[in-house]
C-alpha cells in the first residue's frame, strides 16, 4: 500500500508540533519499502506516524492510502505498534491470535499462523503465560508477532527495539525484513538508532521541530550537508 | 454478657426453625439489592467506561461530583428518594412509595455511583490504552466495546461486589421509602434495627448472622472471579 501526505498540519492547543510544508509538504512512502523516521524528540516523529496510522487527526492536510481516504477497510490493513506496548490480560498465545479472530479466521488457520509466529519469535515456549507479566523483550515481541498475524500491508513501528535486549533487536529486525522481501511489506518505523536506520531502511525522514528537512535514501541522508543533520549523525556516532 | 450468649444460642435456634417469615426477609432482601444492583451495573458500567476512556472539558468536575456521589449517605437518598415518590412529589401518580419498587429506586440511586465511580477509575487507567491499541489491530466498535468489558473485568468485579455489598448492608434508604411493613417491605437490616430497639437481641443476632453469611458468600464469589480475572492464564 503506498501512502502520501499532503502538508499535514497538527497543533496541540496554540503550539504547532508538525507543520510539512515546501519542498518536503508532500511524502510518498512506497508500497513495499522500509521507510524510517528520524529526528531528536519533540521534532513530531510519532505525532507523523499516528496521523498516518489514522489514530489522531491533522488539522490540516490529508492523508491517501493507495489514494484513498482513511476508513474501517484501511484501519483492517495496517497496524502500530510502539515501545510501549499494550498487551491484553491474557495468554500470549490468545494476544496473538486476537487479530485473526476479530476477522473471523477459521480455528486451524488461526492455530498455524500463530504457531508459526511464536516459533519466528521465540516465544513459543512461554506461550500460555499471562502477557501481561512479561519482560520488555517478550512483550515487544510478543506485540509485533500480533500486529504482523493477519499479514498486514503497512506496519507502523514507533521505536519498537528502545530498551530491549540486543537478541531480540535481532530478532524483530530479522521478522521485519524477511516479512518485508516476502511478502511486500510496508514497514514505517522511528527510530533514534541511526546504525538501525542504516541497517533497516531504504528511506529515511528527517524531523527538525515540526519541519521535515530532508527526505530521501539513506546514502543521501549520510551525504546531508544540513548543519542539524549532521550533528544528529555524529551525536548518533558516539 | 449472659444476654449476648443466649442471643447466640437462640438465634441459632431461629435459624434452624426456618420460621417462614425469616425466609420471606432474606428473599426480598435479596430480590431487592440484586435488582437495584443489576440496574444499577447497566447503567454504571457504560457510562463509566465512555468517561473514563473519552478526555474531555470538564471531566475533573465530574469525577469530582461522582466521587462525592460514591460516598452519599443512605438516609439522605432515601429522603430524596421519599420526597419524589410521596404522593405530592413529582413521581407521586405513580404510587410506589412503601413498596419494594420504591426500595430498588433508592438502592439504585445510591449503588449506581459507586458502581459507575469504581469502573471510570478502572476505564480512565488503561481504558484508552486498550481502545486505541483495538484501533491498530483492525477492531470495529463492537470488537473495542466487547475487548474493554473483558480488559475491565476484574475492576468490573469489584464494582459490583462493592455496589451489591453497599446494596445489601444499608438501612437508612430503605426504611424511609420502604418503611418496614411486615410481610411486604421488611429486610433484613430494618428488622434488625426494629428488633433492637425491642429489645429483641436474639431474632437481631440470627438475622446478623444470616445477612453477614449472605454477604460473605456473595462477595465470596464475585470476589473469586474479580481474582481470576486477574490471575488468569498466569503460569
Amino acid at each position: 500500500m503506498k501512502i502520501e501526505t499532503n502538508h499535514i498540519v497538527k497543533k496541540y492547543g496554540d503550539k504547532v508540533v508538525l507543520d510539512l510544508n515546501g519542498q518536503y509538504s508532500r511524502l510518498l512512502f512506497e508500497s513495499g519499502k522500509i521507510t524510517g523516521i528520524i529526528g531528536s524528540n519533540g521534532s513530531g516523529k510519532t505525532t507523523l506516524m499516528k496521523i498516518m496510522a489514522g489514530l489522531i487527526s491533522a488539522i490540516d492536510g490529508e492523508v491517501r492510502y493507495d489514494g484513498q481516504t482513511f476508513d474501517q477497510d484501511i484501519a483492517m490493513k495496517i497496524t502500530y505498534a510502539n515501545q510501549r506496548p499494550v498487551l491484553f490480560s491474557r495468554s500470549i498465545y490468545e494476544n496473538i491470535a486476537y487479530p485473526l479472530r476479530i476477522r473471523k479466521y477459521p480455528e486451524e488457520e488461526i492455530n498455524r499462523i500463530v504457531r508459526g509466529l511464536l516459533e519466528e519469535f521465540e516465544i513459543a515456549d512461554i506461550q500460555k503465560q499471562n502477557a501481561k507479566h512479561l519482560s520488555g523483550g517478550e512483550s515487544q515481541k510478543t506485540a509485533l508477532a500480533r500486529a504482523l498475524s493477519f499479514s498486514p500491508e503497512v506496519v507502523f513501528l514507533d521505536e519498537p527495539t528502545a530498551s530491549i535486549d540486543p537478541k531480540s533487536v535481532q530478532v524483530i529486525e530479522a521478522a521485519l525484513k524477511r516479512r518485508n522481501a516476502d511478502t511486500g511489506l510496508t514497514v514505517i518505523i522511528i527510530t533514534h538508532n541511526l546504525a538501525q536506520a542504516f541497517r533497516l531502511c531504504d528511506r529515511l525522514v528527517f524531523l527538525n521541530q515540526g519541519e521535515c528537512l530532508l527526505y530521501d535514501t539513506t546514502e543521501k541522508m549520510r551525504q546531508a550537508q544540513n548543519t542539524t543533520i549532521q550533528e544528529f549523525i555524529s551525536f548518533n556516532a558516539f | 454478657m449472659q444476654y449476648i450468649l443466649d442471643g447466640f444460642v437462640e438465634a441459632f435456634y431461629l435459624i434452624f426453625s426456618f420460621d417462614p417469615e425469616i425466609f420471606q426477609i432474606v428473599g426480598l432482601s435479596l430480590f431487592v439489592s440484586l435488582t437495584s444492583t443489576l440496574i444499577s451495573t447497566v447503567i454504571g458500567v457504560p457510562l463509566g467506561i465512555l468517561l473514563g476512556i473519552n478526555n474531555f472539558r470538564g471531566k475533573r468536575t465530574v469525577s469530582r461530583f461522582l466521587y462525592t456521589f460514591m460516598s452519599f449517605p443512605p438516609v439522605i437518598i432515601g429522603l430524596f428518594t421519599a420526597l419524589f415518590l410521596a404522593r405530592s412529589g413529582p413521581l407521586g401518580q405513580f404510587r410506589l412509595m412503601y413498596t419494594p419498587t420504591a426500595m430498588i429506586i433508592a438502592q439504585m440511586v445510591l449503588v449506581t455511583p459507586i458502581i459507575m465511580g469504581i469502573v471510570f477509575n478502572h476505564a480512565s487507567n488503561s481504558g484508552y490504552d486498550v481502545v486505541q491499541t483495538g484501533k491498530t489491530l483492525g477492531a470495529n466498535r463492537i470488537n473495542i466495546l466487547t475487548l474493554l468489558i473483558l480488559e475491565l473485568k476484574g475492576g468490573i468485579m469489584i464494582a459490583l461486589v462493592t455496589g451489591f455489598g453497599r446494596a445489601i448492608s444499608e438501612v437508612g434508604a430503605v426504611m424511609i421509602v420502604g418503611g418496614n411493613i411486615k410481610g411486604f417491605t421488611r429486610v433484613m437490616t430494618t428488622f434488625i434495627a426494629m428488633n433492637n430497639n425491642m429489645g429483641q437481641y436474639s431474632v437481631s443476632i440470627a438475622m446478623g448472622i444470616i445477612l453477614m453469611t449472605i454477604s460473605f458468600l456473595t462477595n465470596s464469589i464475585l470476589y473469586h472471579f474479580s481474582e481470576g480475572a486477574k490471575y488468569e492464564d498466569r503460569d
